[in-house]
């Protein structure tokens, strides 16, 4: 019967394989670099892994790490453990790039539908909400007094005295009628809401 | 974009034999050599203060000096250890006692000169003079160190560059007490603790860019 192994002392039996692999990359070996970075990839990304969520982040982050074991081999000493010297390496990598993310969360705001201004299906946009057409359309049909009124006071822009010298209406009469045209014309222009 | 099966391949492909690098102790001790054969040429240049023979009677003075050298030791050992990923980082603690004797000598001078600091306090020509021994002494000392403790950047690079600028002020202000008459309370506080403090901040903020762009 074959006796089962801890995955602690698996563990330790790959640090120790992984201590010779790369004193023999150190040396020139190129197999045993190749076969120590491709066991060492699942390790490292099983680390990541605990502190990341991305795919992309994750995958980013042991590709970091494997580009540092690349750039300092030369400060492991075969004669250490193996252990330790890839666990620093992963661990500052790892925390290199949740600060990252950290820091890009602190400044980034995610686009919500608040945030587009043709959020509705429906525009908002003033002038296709309202088609000019129609509104001088509806503007006719009002009675002459709120017509006036509304020509004069709102499409001019006349003072309230200007327009009621040049409608002949008192003061009192075309602000009644601006009033009641423009109560007129919400009832008809604005749709509904359901 | 480049997939990690990709990046062993190319790894791989990069990977010539490379050339170990010697133990901790044994390169601090050669940037430690290298650092006093450096500061003794400035020495010779500059020459020692003319009170030496007086000022080595002196205990405080004395206690000053080595604690000074001790710190910048210390600092050293402490930084070549925590640049490498396989060592605590609590070798960063290596220089505080000799660190906490040096800063206790400059106030205990402090306030054994403290009474009565007159004009002589501030003389511009002697702090000249410092600043050029500083300069001196201290920039070819920290280039080479920052040199060699280049890997940092990938392990501890905030600590390894403050442990390594208190090594650089600790050995320069060592070197600068036996080259310089400067007892006067205001100029040994700012000498002492104030290059001490400018490295170590310009150490700490520098320090991960210098090792970046070196790499």
């Amino acid at each position: 019967m074959q006796p089962e192994t801890s995955p602690r002392v698996t563990a330790k039996t790959d640090r120790r394989d992984w201590s010779r692999l790369m004193a023999s990359a150190q040396d020139g070996d190129r197999r045993a670099y190749s076969r120590l970075l491709e066991e060492v990839a699942p390790y490292v990304r099983r680390l990541a892994r605990r502190r990341l969520r991305s795919v992309e982040d994750i995958e980013d982050t042991v590709q970091d790490i494997l580009l540092t074991i690349h750039a300092i081999r030369h400060t492991y000493d075969p004669r250490r453990p193996f252990g330790p010297w890839l666990v620093t390496i992963a661990s500052r990598r790892i925390a290199d790039r949740v600060r990252r993310r950290v820091f890009l969360l602190n400044r980034e705001v995610p686009l919500k539908r608040e945030h587009e201004t043709l959020s509705l299906a429906r525009t908002n946009l003033s002038e296709e909400l309202v088609d000019g057409h129609r509104l001088r359309d509806v503007v006719e049909g009002l009675p002459r007094a709120q017509r006036w009124a509304i020509k004069l006071v709102k499409l001019r822009e006349l003072s309230l005295k200007e327009a009621a010298q040049e409608s002949g209406m008192s003061i009192a009469a075309l602000k009644v009628a601006g009033h009641r045209a423009l109560k007129t014309l919400r009832a008809m222009l604005v749709p509904h809401e359901d | 974009m480049t997939t990690t099966r990709d990046l062993i391949r190319l790894l791989v492909a990069d990977a010539s034999a490379v050339r170990r690098q010697p133990p901790p102790m044994l390169r601090a001790g050669i940037w430690i050599a290298m650092a006093a054969v450096l500061l003794t040429i400035v020495a010779a240049t500059i020459g020692v203060r003319a009170d030496l023979g007086v000022k080595l009677q002196d205990s405080t003075f004395l206690i000053e000096v080595a604690s000074a050298g001790l710190t910048g030791i210390a600092a050293a050992i402490a930084a070549f250890h925590i640049s490498l990923p396989d060592r605590s980082g609590r070798w960063a603690l290596l220089p505080i006692p000799a660190l906490l004797l040096w800063l206790s000598t400059v106030g205990y001078g402090c306030l054994t000169n403290w009474v009565g600091p007159g004009p002589s306090d501030l003389v511009a020509g002697i702090s000249l003079q410092c600043l050029e021994t500083i300069a001196l002494g201290s920039t070819p000392i920290a280039v080479i160190l920052f040199f060699m403790l280049r890997h940092a950047r990938f392990v501890r690079p905030l600590a390894t560059a403050a442990v390594g600028a208190i090594a650089v002020a600790g050995l320069t202000v060592s070197a600068l007490r036996i080259f310089h008459e400067l007892d006067a309370t205001v100029m040994v506080l700012i000498w002492n603790v104030g290059a001490g403090a400018v490295m170590s901040v310009i150490g700490t903020l520098l320090g991960p860019r210098l090792f970046r762009s070196s790499m």
